[in-house]
């Protein structure tokens, strides 16, 4: 264990790393390799701290269970078939993980779905652009999905003051966040995702109220 | 204005002693020993800028060029204009050079001096630098494209099989290669280039008793020597050649006809709509045309058929020995064409009567030419349920 | 915890983040400087319309109608939602069991299931692991992928020829013969007037404006139809349509629209209507005849001159054969048109020049192939056939037809077929007895029965044993009938494969589902104007594909790699290489004739344009000489009694045009009693078929509580309580369906419309949202055929018959369910 004192910038990168880890699991399905890392030792570790928050425990602990019980193909199978229905397919009966679904939901109370790559894309895109990045040609979503968001408040733990990633989260994931996490747990078949998605919901809430808190 | 109707009037004087030819000749030759030397002339006229330096030849045959492959190509190899239109061989030369003396004429008569007029004759020039290359096999073509040394494995194998059967008969390439340098001109009075192409223009001398099917659908006449028509004798329909005379061959035709009307159109079999030749009132009526034999009931339409033999005469051009490569062509059309918009049936899906209407009533979409329908619909009939009794 | 504290401890775990790559790159120049697309107008086209289409920071931001098109259609303002849409396949994915358990899988979930996604090498080699097994265990006979439909325009990447041919290489398999619009009449005319005549060029509209003294337009809505298009669409019939509006206004042109409701075309014409009972059209047309044989207004030299076998049929007519003679009192009865109406119609239609045209809808009903029969008939007794603006026609509705042709030659298309020297990996011809092709709309009875053997067209089909389907941009989920039995029908299959854009029930339907990308994220040509063949179209890519959709071409290119023939399927050449040699075939067969420039210059153009053709006359020639121009039929002629259809001796199908009861028919026909409404399933006038009901926005302009409208008469509403805007339960014997009720005058008591096309939408049987898999399904949306018929419409054609079908329906009053056809498959939870 490192005892030297703990500087501004690795708890950054320590907040970075959690934002980066969530944007990988909606990323993509929990193959193998993931699989691996998620339950190795460094990881167990990285559980408990996490889980030392009460807010986060009951989740933690969720997800620490279910990728436990991830002992063969089929059972990988079926958590990606979990992923697959939630959010590779549709809106409605499912919970495609883009702002633009939730953020007009939340704003004009219809239940209208946007098209795809409409305006919160964009602006997304505007938010890359302005920080020299881009979504990688290999996850070929709009850059309202989750994860580009979730990727992209991990690059402003380590570039942006704390007032910008403030700024940032509180417009951008802690305004639909909840809506999602809430359509999440209505149509998940599993507990993995609504666990992981209840836990990103506590999670930027406990940043949003840390960081106005040191404002 | 004077001097010219001059020329005119010189021109169209029956000549006495001297041929145009001669006279353009002898006039073209003096004119460019005059100007500096045999060889200096023929070294000069053979260059690209000599070629161009006539206006029509500029604007129209040397633009047109340069967008061809022919101007620009990885390879970075250029084809000017002699390296195809003057021949290498010296005294092929030569009489090249003499046949090309006409192009002065043309150009002091401003014979193609605009786009119109140009446009008007290319058929005819063209025309022209085809047989030229024909009579040549091709051979300016040859001088860059070897038939020994093509990659065949590069080709596709569509490609691979045209070549190769090329290749075994020498072909000459402008018979499938036209207008890849220039702008074709307009073929509307050229048939079918393509299947012709492929399953040649005929014997250059059919012979009599021999039996021989049509390459194209043929005009029929009288005799000889008429200019009348006595109808038309359809695509890939089998005829006997019965005599010869000049260009003219007189046939024989074998089949049925429907006892309605005048009789005009033999069909190809008993019952079977599948036609073979239609001739005009006058000839049905005429004596020694058709000879008719027995008659029976068509079941299916209650109508009366009749047996008949039509001999007649038809140009000697477009008669083949072998069906076979009409049929290959139909086949290849009928798979390309008709799958465009959906599966296309089999052949033996259905009877030869059935297949005119199913045929017909699809056909809007399908670029074929007339003889090409023709023939594609004749394929269908004769490959046909009433033939194939494998369908279903 | 202290936050602070907390975030130390995260620190010191000091967990080394994830080998993956983040979601997020560093931006590259090449995207920074926007130089892979673009902005700015494009053109591009589609069934709906060419038009041109704006692209602003990489998407699809504006589109407007292509220049020459001056009748654009507002479908194309729902273009955009065809790309944009929740519904989009993203990835190739396919149903968990069946990647579990191959073709032993559970396949009562297939509508109702978990999804995979896989990566396309995983689903390209699946596929080719399930035709290996098929190949191998039950031969040729065991697949089919010869169900095809309408596709998306473009002749590069057709989305049936690139799956036949990449198919076709691996092995051989059923295929279909004719298709679901035409079917009865594709088939019976070529007996009757020589040709198919629903896809032939038909008279000039020029000649018919300036000849025509009436035109009847029989159960035919052209105005509705002639928006959609086989090419890219340029609507020049409807300048023709504006210029008849004139002329109906004037009082030139009497158009009289036979029909049991009042249709688009009427209310635009502004012209008569006359009321028929659905499904009686023949006893109208034999009492029309009959009172032309009576008053002799019949041009009995036309019939002895051009046609066969009148004086058999006249026996029928008058009584003689059945002691029925079919005067119009006898019609009158069945119709429910005046006798006196009758005697008028047999005046008008033979006084003066008449030209008849006939819609699809009507051959698309049990007998079908005798409507179409019939009015041949009656046009040969007026005795106009071949002149201008006289005679009859079947196809003046459709793509342009009646729109002199230009005459130049169209591009061509990727090759369906497989090279002349090519065979395919599995090279078997043995289809184990069984037929190699089967009438398209039987393909569910040959699921459900195989081995049985039918009549169709004068032959015997002995239907084969399918195991498994192949589908590419075509979604027979929508156009095939009976809802409930194709359920039936589909967990007897081993394996579905679906390549599609948009979730089609089809796709939900499916174990593999591979995402092809929409027409607009790729290069291709066509031809525009449809059967006017106007001119060549660009149609230029205006996005990159979404997510990882790619082209027909990509895809099936991948697919031949996976078989180790990929350079035979390309013939070694790029999507680029297809498209230059398609236009500069294209160009070589135009040469002389049409001025085509390089491509190069055509590409920035955007198309060529052919100019408009000289005006046409249909079976002209055969008027002027029958001898030398005899019509397709077996006599040349046409044929009023076919001695070849009747020697089939097949029952609902005898040698002459005859009257025959329906299994069910309403006003009074039978089943009426229980189910007394007539649906119509019409096509829709908002998409093509089941395209663009996806594009959301669009659909939005005409759906009610977000349901397809069904159409109701005033008087069937008040009957059962319903007004404008409730939701409507219809529903019959073989399924039911939600849909959102329009009160029109346009509908007559006893008839309802849906129109085809609305996207299948199962929810459980009381609105709850599981269930759809199961028979007896609710369609939440509105799919007329969850309630149509799968029968044939005779032994002759064996096509389909969606127009046979009566229904009852109810203001619904249980649990209204979400609709759930637009959001991809909806999983059950167990």
């Amino acid at each position: 264990m490192n005892r030297e004192p703990v500087t501004d910038s690795a708890i950054n990168q320590a907040r970075g790393m959690v934002y980066q880890l969530l944007s990988s699991l909606f990323a993509k399905e929990v193959d193998h390799q993931l699989l691996h890392e998620l339950t190795s030792e460094q990881a167990q570790g990285f559980w408990a701290q996490l889980a030392s928050e009460s807010a986060f425990k009951a989740d933690v602990d969720t997800l620490v269970s279910v990728l436990s019980e991830l002992k063969s193909d089929k059972a990988l199978l079926e958590l990606a078939a979990d992923y697959c229905g939630l959010f590779l397919v549709g809106t409605k009966h499912s919970a495609s993980p883009y702002a633009s679904l939730y953020l007009e939901d939340a704003e004009g109370g219809s239940t209208d779905e946007p098209t795809l790559f409409g305006e919160q894309h964009q602006l997304m895109l505007q938010f890359l652009k302005q920080s020299q990045l881009q979504v990688q040609s290999s996850f070929p979503e709009p850059a309202d999905h989750l994860a580009v968001i979730l990727a992209y408040a991990a690059h402003l733990c380590n570039t942006a003051d704390e007032a910008a990633q403030l700024e940032f989260i509180e417009s951008y994931l802690n305004n639909w966040v909840g809506n999602f996490a809430a359509k999440v747990t209505q149509c998940d078949s599993g507990q993995f995702y609504s666990a992981l998605t209840r836990l990103t919901q506590s999670w930027i809430q406990a940043e949003v109220t840390g960081l106005r808190a040191e404002q | 204005m004077k001097w010219f109707i001059n020329i005119w009037r010189t021109l169209n004087k029956p000549a006495k002693f001297l041929t145009l030819g001669t006279v353009s000749l002898s006039a073209f030759l003096m004119g460019i020993i005059f100007w500096g030397g045999f060889n200096t002339a023929l070294e000069m006229t053979n260059t690209e800028e000599f070629c161009i330096s006539c206006h029509s030849m500029e604007s129209k045959p040397y633009q047109e060029l340069q967008e061809t492959v022919h101007w620009s190509n990885h390879s970075g190899v250029r084809a000017t204009c002699p390296d195809c239109h003057v021949p290498h061989n010296w005294s092929r030369k030569i009489g090249r050079k003499i046949e090309a003396s006409h192009d002065m004429w043309g150009w002091l008569l401003q014979t193609v001096n605009t786009s119109e007029k140009f446009e008007a004759k290319r058929l005819e020039m063209a025309s022209r630098e085809w047989k030229r290359f024909d009579r040549d096999n091709s051979l300016a073509c040859k001088n860059c494209h070897n038939y020994d040394s093509m990659k065949w494995d590069s080709m596709s194998k569509l490609a691979q099989k045209q070549m190769k059967r090329a290749a075994e008969l020498d072909q000459s390439c402008i018979d499938c290669h036209k207008g890849i340098a220039h702008k074709l001109p307009d073929m509307g009075t050229s048939r079918a280039p393509e299947l012709i192409a492929q399953v040649g223009s005929g014997e250059s001398a059919p012979q009599a008793e021999q039996t021989y099917f049509t390459a194209l659908t043929k005009p029929l006449f009288y005799n000889d020597k008429t200019d009348v028509e006595a109808g038309t004798l359809n695509i890939a329909t089998k005829v006997k050649v019965l005599e010869s005379k000049g260009n003219r061959v007189k046939i024989g035709i074998d089949g049925w006809r429907k006892k309605i009307g005048a009789g005009r159109v033999i069909y190809y079999d008993f019952g079977l709509n599948i036609l073979s030749a239609q001739l005009t009132k006058d000839a049905a009526l005429e004596e020694g045309v058709i000879e008719t034999f027995e008659e029976k009931e068509d079941p299916m339409t209650g109508l009366k058929w009749q047996r008949v033999e039509a001999q007649i005469w038809t140009d000697k051009d477009y008669l083949v020995t072998d069906l076979q490569p009409l049929w290959d062509y139909a086949r290849d059309t009928y798979t390309t064409s008709c799958s465009v918009c959906h599966t296309q049936p089999d052949e033996a899906h259905f009877d030869a009567n059935t297949w005119p209407g199913m045929f017909q009533g699809m056909i809007a979409f399908v670029n074929m030419d007339q003889d090409t329908q023709a023939l594609v619909q004749k394929y269908l009939q004769e490959h046909s349920s009433t033939f194939d009794k494998s369908a279903h | 915890m202290n936050r602070r504290d907390f975030l130390k401890g995260l620190v010191s775990t000091s967990y080394v983040v994830l080998s993956g790559a983040s979601v997020l790159a560093p931006l590259n120049a090449l995207a920074a400087s926007g130089a892979k697309s673009k902005d700015g107008w494009l053109t591009t086209g589609s069934h709906f319309g060419a038009f041109k289409m704006k692209r602003k920071n990489g998407v699809i931001d504006q589109v407007k109608p292509f220049d020459l098109d001056k009748y654009p259609t507002d479908m194309i303002n729902g273009i955009k939602g065809l790309v944009y849409n929740p519904s989009r396949v993203r990835y190739p994915m396919v149903r968990l069991d069946f990647l579990l358990k191959g073709h032993k899988s559970d396949t009562t979930q297939r509508g109702d299931f978990r999804f995979v996604r896989v990566t396309w090498d995983k689903a390209l080699h699946l596929l080719k692991d399930s035709l290996d097994e098929v190949q191998s265990k039950y031969g040729p006979s065991g697949l089919h992928a010869g169900q095809t439909g309408w596709r998306a325009t473009g002749q590069l990447h057709s989305s049936t020829s690139h799956m036949q041919r990449a198919i076709g290489m691996h092995g051989n398999f059923v295929k279909k013969v004719g298709d679901y619009s035409t079917g009865a009449g594709q088939t019976i005319l070529p007996y009757i007037l020589g040709s198919t005549e629903v896809y032939a060029q038909g008279t000039s509209w020029p000649l018919i404006l300036e000849e025509s003294n009436t035109i009847i337009l029989w159960s035919n809505d052209p105005y509705k139809n002639l928006q959609v298009g086989w090419n890219a669409e340029t609507h020049e019939s409807f300048a023709y349509l504006a210029q008849l509006k004139e002329k109906v206004k004037q009082g030139k042109i009497r158009v009289i629209s036979i029909d049991p409701v009042v249709t688009k075309t009427q209310k635009y014409l502004g012209c008569e209507q006359l009321y028929v009972n659905p499904q009686t059209d023949v006893a109208l047309m034999l009492g029309i005849a009959h009172e032309m044989v009576t008053k002799k207004l019949h041009d009995e030299k036309f019939i002895e001159g051009y046609s066969l076998g009148f004086d058999r049929f006249l026996p029928y007519l008058m009584g003689e054969s059945d002691g029925v003679a079919k005067t119009p009192e006898w019609a009158s009865e069945i119709t429910g048109v005046s006798p006196e109406i009758i005697r008028d119609l047999a005046k008008v239609m033979t006084k003066g020049r008449t030209q008849m045209m006939m819609g699809w809808c009507i051959q698309r009903q049990q007998h079908g192939e005798q409507p179409y029969w019939m009015a041949a008939v009656l046009a040969t007794m007026i005795g106009q056939i071949g002149l201008p603006g006289g005679g009859i026609s079947y196809g003046h509705h459709y793509s342009s037809i009646g729109v002199p042709s230009s005459g130049a030659a169209a591009p061509g298309a990727f090759p369906r077929n497989l090279d002349e020297d090519q065979k395919p990996l599995f090279d078997s011809n043995d289809f184990k007895g069984a037929s190699s092709t089967i009438p398209v709309a039987r393909w569910i009875d040959a699921i459900m029965e195989p081995g049985k053997t039918i009549d169709a067209n004068g032959s015997k089909v002995t239907y084969p044993d399918i195991k498994m389907m192949v589908f590419s941009g075509n979604n027979p989920w929508n156009h095939h009938q009976d809802r409930n039995k194709m359920k039936q029908a589909f967990q007897k299959l081993e394996c579905v494969v679906t390549i599609d854009m948009n979730w089609t029930a089809t796709c939900r339907f499916s174990d593999i589902v591979l995402p092809a990308c929409t027409t607009f994220e790729r290069n291709d040509i066509d031809v525009y104007g449809s059967y006017a063949n106007r001119g060549i179209l660009a149609m230029q890519k205006m996005v990159e594909p979404l997510f990882e959709s790619l082209s027909d071409f990509e895809i099936f290119t991948r697919f031949a790699a996976v078989m180790g023939k990929e350079k035979e399927y390309t013939r070694g050449m790029t999507e680029k290489d297809w498209l230059i040699k398609l236009y500069d075939d294209c160009k070589a067969a135009n040469a002389g004739k049409f001025d085509m420039p390089d491509f190069e210059s055509f590409w920035k153009e955007g198309y060529v344009h052919f100019g408009e053709g000289k005006p046409w006359t249909r079976h002209a020639a055969f008027r002027d000489d029958p001898e030398i121009n005899p019509l397709g039929t077996p006599s040349g002629l046409i044929e009023i009694f076919s001695r070849k259809i009747a020697q089939f001796g097949y029952d609902d199908c005898p040698g002459h045009p005859t009257w025959m009861e329906k299994l069910e028919r309403s006003h009074g026909g039978p089943g009426s009693e229980k189910f007394p409404v007539w649906m119509q399933s019409c096509h829709p006038d908002k998409r093509l078929h089941s395209q663009m009901c996806e594009s959301k926005e669009y659909r939005e302009t005409y759906t009610v509580q977000g349901r397809e409208p069904v159409y109701l008469s005033p008087v069937d509403a008040k009957k059962r309580g319903i007004k404008d805007g409730d939701i409507v339960r219809v529903f019959n014997e073989r399924g039911q369906l939600l849909a959102g009720a329009v009160v029109s005058d346009s509908f007559p008591q006893g008839v309802i419309r849906i129109h085809e096309g609305a996207w299948y939408g199962p929810v459980g049987e009381d609105g709850s949202k599981e269930g759809g898999a199961e028979i007896g399904a609710l369609c939440s949306y509105g799919d007329p055929n969850t309630l149509t018929q799968d029968i044939g419409t005779s032994k002759l054609a064996q096509a389909c018959s969606a127009y046979t079908c009566l229904v009852e329906f109810e203001k619904y009053q249980g649990k209204v369910p979400e609709v759930s056809s637009f959001n991809g498959p909806v999983e059950t939870q167990i």
